[in-house]
């Protein structure tokens, strides 16, 4: 009960506090939301899956150029060229999924695999002229036009991120706790006692691919509408891929809060220790690394696990 | 057509050399240590700094700087070993992954920190050197770097083949379990292992510098294409690794003299997906499980 | 002692200078009472550079620029339709950056600025043009390059530079126009670039222009700039037997392109980078004399005929110690150009200074160009590269005709092979 009302508080707050916020926090804000979005669509793959992607990017991107391209060629709204956006990188999902896990691909090597489709997507899109090339794409500059996914103001985007990050996060709490999800859990740890024990790990890994593909590629689409401008690097690159993961990682992977809390600390840290370090470029990233390094050796479940291992009575769930 | 083929095939074969000596040194952690390395690109990087900085300071040839990287790197492998990966290694394997990731963040952002992005050069009397052989190009720096890459990685290949350590290492390689057995210090193999490996890419990097400039990130092309090289080649297969990277130097060479735009990338990927694909252990591979 | 040595152990003053400075004016900024008011007594001004990371050498060149024209508008006296308020500088590193461009501009405008100047790369332009629109505060764009930066029905976002478009149009130009000249006709023309927005941007001109200007683009090879090895590239452009090679790079590629097109023979009759960031750079020429020595350029810069430039550069050689680079040109001349409109705007606000910068109509510049005025999406229209040639280590400009300093040397034969 007093995790419900803790959890009624903070959702209260993120949803009361920002209209008060000066410009600057709050972009910071929608920053924290955004990669604990990212990191909560990888975490059903990755945390819950096992099955750690190193190349999501690949479905961020595929969701921005999607909805971006129907929405200034043919002017659909990129609410509902989003949902398509969605649909087309869970089938790329499905398909680079169906390829890795057909023959076998796992642990470092699903990895490296993944990698690659992302990287070879990258350079699809630097040199095709018709998504674009490396020129990118511009959203124009309408003002305020909600039906249109566009706004005047910082603060609807932020409120848009708030219900994504908050949407992901209960269907990731419900998947904790439905058949899939215990089918997930067992697949993690032992894939082929889990086979044996009559678990389709087949079916069941690519139906989380397609769930992660869809929800991250969702997450390109809002990128698309808040920075207004897509480009190969900036939606394919391992800056999106890395910066998904890593707050997973940070926070707990496999965990339902892990990923937004891992991005709670993660980007004020960073943000810190750019204010604090001004005129060291690349310290914040040091910094990621050197945590990164020190949450595997000490914290390997993460912040969320580090957490429910000091309460006395802990009641995990499954 | 004819020329332009020959051409692309030398300069592809004269760059996979030091692909395969990068490569070596990846695919021997990974035989021992079982982890893909994500930082062996920026331990090259700084193994570039490192002569540079020799370069700048003492007026020591990147060449002969080999002489000091070499057991500097080895040194500072063993070390990474020992403070960051020993201690984890019972953790997952992609927990494993993680840390060489970490460790590549904080390695690259080091250099970032210390000496700004500026590109640096070092220019040395034959830096400009170069002969045509019926109108081929051959840079003689390029030539050198592949020739010592070859060298090294024979050189090391005979290392493991006739030397105690080096048999140590194998026997950890093929049979964890025997090794032990047998009274091998495995903790310690392992340490030398990935110090081996990060002397060869360091000395990859000395071998690079003078004909490609130095900058925070310049390890992150090698990374990738070390990778490509020891799935072709085959985890923990070394002289695989040797052969592997002549072939991508040379498919990504003929890409780009043959493809229009920049796809030479894809040929790349699109190798090293197949490969990943459908023959896991490689083409020389004949490694056990993955 | 080698040219390397020498380099790496002089510490750019300007750097230090950089330090105290800001730190200065970063202390007035946090005293000063906020936002703008139309009697301020200083006049707040924000930038936006990469001046921590990969970019930051040439970020400090701009910024110095920046600094140089501060000093010497505050030194004359200030604003004087504003009593003679002075220009305070608000420091914004961007490191290259998408995210921080946004966060920085964002803290500035907090800050009060009265414009923004920046911010070098066009991908955070673009995120930084968001913010500035939706805030409604004028930004004055230095060294982006890209075309589209502009597009989309902007109001407050104006490029004093030449655009892509002008580069590579007016440079390839330049150089068929110094080639009939030197009665030496350049009929095939072939383009190397990064295959990135910049590289890409310029090529698709180049090629897109081919027809209308009367040559024959050949080859075309964008190039992934992180490559090791561009010969397998080169081999293919010498194949289709150009008469002329374009560059469009960075430094470290651009190095290698030229050292390997040297050596192959490549056979055209000159190398020209286009808003090349090696080829008409100081230091890239001080360190590589022999192949640098007749390269082409075509970028911004200064008009060496201009009295004013010259006084501009031997003042900042005094203040910095070095020779004052394109990058510092444009810091300088963008400063001027707000200070223009500050004086006929006289008024800090925001949309008084917008309309003021809307109708500059600038002669006293130190620019290759005409006067400076800005069309309706905010481009400089009279913007014109120059074409540079250099010649015996220095970067001379050989066109267009009434800003030449020096005689272009055509063909050039090292490259001839």
């Amino acid at each position: 009960m007093a995790g419900r009302l803790g959890l009624l508080l903070v959702v209260a707050a993120l949803a009361a506090v920002p209209p008060l916020l000066p410009k600057y926090a709050l972009e910071v804000l929608i920053s924290v939301l955004f990669f604990g979005y990212l990191g909560a669509c990888w975490n059903i793959l990755g945390g819950y899956g096992g099955q750690f992607s190193f190349g999501h990017a690949a479905f961020f991107g595929i969701g921005a150029y999607t909805s971006t391209l129907l929405f200034l060629r043919l002017g659909l709204t990129p609410w509902l060229g989003m949902l398509v956006g969605g649909v087309l990188a869970a089938a790329f999902g499905l398909f680079a999924g169906y390829l890795s896990f057909r023959y076998g691909l796992r642990g470092p090597y699903f990895s490296l695999v993944t990698l690659a489709f992302a990287e070879m997507l990258r350079v699809v899109a630097v040199n095709w002229k018709a998504v674009g090339s490396s020129l990118g794409l511009v959203v124009p500059n309408r003002g305020s036009a909600p039906a249109l996914f566009l706004f005047a103001d910082k603060l609807p985007y932020y409120y848009v991120i708030l219900v994504m990050v908050l949407a992901v996060l209960g269907i990731t709490r419900a998947l904790e706790r439905s058949r899939m999800g215990y089918a997930l859990a067992a697949i993690r740890e032992n894939e082929d006692a889990a086979e044996a024990a009559g678990v389709d790990a087949l079916s069941t890994k690519l139906a989380a691919m397609a769930a992660s593909s869809f929800l991250t590629a969702l997450g390109g689409t809002f990128y698309a509408q808040y920075f207004a401008y897509i480009d190969p690097s900036l939606t394919f690159g391992p800056a999106i891929s890395i910066g998904g993961l890593l707050p997973a990682i940070v926070g707990g992977a496999g965990t339902v809060a892990g990923p937004l809390l891992g991005s709670f600390v993660l980007t004020p840290v960073s943000e810190l220790t750019r204010a604090v370090l001004r005129g060291r470029a690349g310290a914040d990233i040091m910094l990621y690394g050197l945590i990164l390094i020190l949450v595997i050796s000490f914290l390997p479940n993460g912040l969320v696990g580090w957490i429910r291992s000091r309460r006395p009575a802990a009641g995990r769930a499954a | 057509m004819t020329w332009l083929f020959l051409q692309a095939v030398v300069s592809g074969l004269l760059l996979g050399g030091v692909y395969g000596l990068v490569a070596s040194g990846l695919s021997l952690i990974f035989g021992v240590l079982r982890i893909i390395n994500f930082a062996h690109g920026a331990v090259m990087m700084l193994g570039m700094y490192t002569s540079y900085w020799l370069f700048v300071l003492v007026g020591l040839d990147p060449y002969l700087s080999i002489l000091v990287t070499g057991p500097l790197f080895f040194v500072l492998g063993m070390l990474i070993q020992r403070i960051v990966i020993e201690p984890n290694r019972a953790a997952a394997e992609h927990n494993q992954l993680l840390l060489t990731l970490g460790v590549a963040l904080v390695f690259e952002n080091l250099a970032l920190v210390l000496w700004q992005g500026d590109f640096r050069t070092v220019r040395v009397w034959y830096s400009g050197a170069s002969f045509l052989v019926a109108d081929v190009l051959v840079e003689v720096p390029r030539l050198i770097a592949a020739g010592g890459a070859v060298l090294i990685a024979l050189a090391l290949w005979g290392f493991l083949r006739m030397t105690d350590a080096g048999k140590a290492i194998r026997a950890l390689s093929e049979e964890p379990e025997g090794a032990r057995l047998v009274g091998i210090d495995v903790a310690r193999i392992r340490g030398v292992a990935f110090g081996i490996g990060s002397a060869c890419v360091a000395v990859a990097g000395a071998l690079v510098t003078p004909f490609f400039y130095v900058a925070p990130d310049v390890g992150e092309t090698f990374n990738i294409m070390a990778f490509v090289v020891v799935v072709l080649g085959g985890m923990g297969n070394f002289l695989g690794a040797l052969v592997g990277g002549f072939i991508v130097g040379l498919a990504e060479s003929l890409g780009a003299a043959f493809l229009p735009g920049s796809l030479k990338q894809l040929v790349v990927f699109g190798l090293f997906v197949i490969v990943l694909l459908l023959r896991p252990e490689g083409l020389f591979g004949a490694r056990r499980g993955r | 002692m080698s040219n390397d040595q020498r380099d790496s152990q002089r510490e750019p003053i300007g750097r230090r200078r950089f330090l105290t400075t800001v730190g200065a004016a970063s202390a007035v900024a946090l005293a000063a009472p906020a936002l703008g008011r139309a009697q301020a007594r200083e006049v707040k001004v924000g930038y936006m550079l990469p001046v921590t990371g990969p970019l930051a050498f040439e970020a400090q060149l701009a910024l110095n620029g920046l600094l140089l024209a501060v000093d010497e508008i505050n030194g004359a006296g200030g604003i004087k339709s504003l009593g003679g308020a002075k220009i305070t500088l608000l420091p914004g590193d961007t490191q290259n950056k998408v995210e921080l461009g946004n966060s920085e501009a964002a803290r500035l405008i907090d800050q009060g600025v009265t414009a923004l100047i920046g911010p070098f790369s066009s991908l955070v332009a673009f995120s930084v043009r968001q913010v500035t629109e939706k805030n409604k505060t004028p930004f004055l764009l230095l060294a982006t390059v890209a075309d589209n930066v502009l597009e989309g029905g902007l109001h407050y976002c104006f490029r004093m530079q030449p655009n892509a478009r002008a580069m590579a149009t007016l440079t390839v130009g330049n150089m068929m126009e110094m080639a009939k000249n030197a009665g030496v006709a350049i009929k095939r023309v072939a383009i190397m670039h990064e295959d990135g927005n910049f590289g890409t941007t310029m090529g698709n001109h180049v090629e897109g222009f081919a027809g209308k200007m009367g040559y024959e683009l050949v080859q075309r090879v964008p190039y992934n700039l992180r490559s090791p090895d561009f010969t397998a590239e080169l081999s293919k452009v010498k194949a289709a037997h150009p008469d002329l090679l374009v560059i469009s790079g960075y430094y470290g590629d651009s190095k290698i392109i030229a050292e390997t097109a040297a050596k192959l023979r490549i056979g055209v009759h000159a190398l020209v980078g286009l808003a090349n960031a090696a080829y008409s750079n100081p230091k890239f020429i001080a360190d590589n004399r022999e192949l640098t020595e007749h390269l082409f350029d075509g970028n911004y810069w200064h008009n060496p005929q201009s009295a004013r430039a010259r006084a501009v550069f031997d003042a900042y050689q005094k203040r910095f110690s070095a020779t004052m680079s394109n990058h510092g040109v444009q810091g300088y001349q963008v400063m001027f150009v707000l200070k223009d409109a500050l004086e006929r705007a006289a008024s800090t606000d925001r949309e008084k200074v917008r309309e003021a910068i809307s109708k500059t109509n600038l002669t006293d510049h130190i620019l290759t160009q005409d006067a400076i005025r800005f069309d309706e999406a905010g481009e400089n229209v009279n913007a014109t590269p120059a074409l540079l040639q250099v010649q015996g280590g220095k970067p001379l400009v050989v066109g267009p005709a009434r800003f030449v300093e020096a005689k272009p040397v055509f063909p050039v034969p090292k490259w001839k092979g």
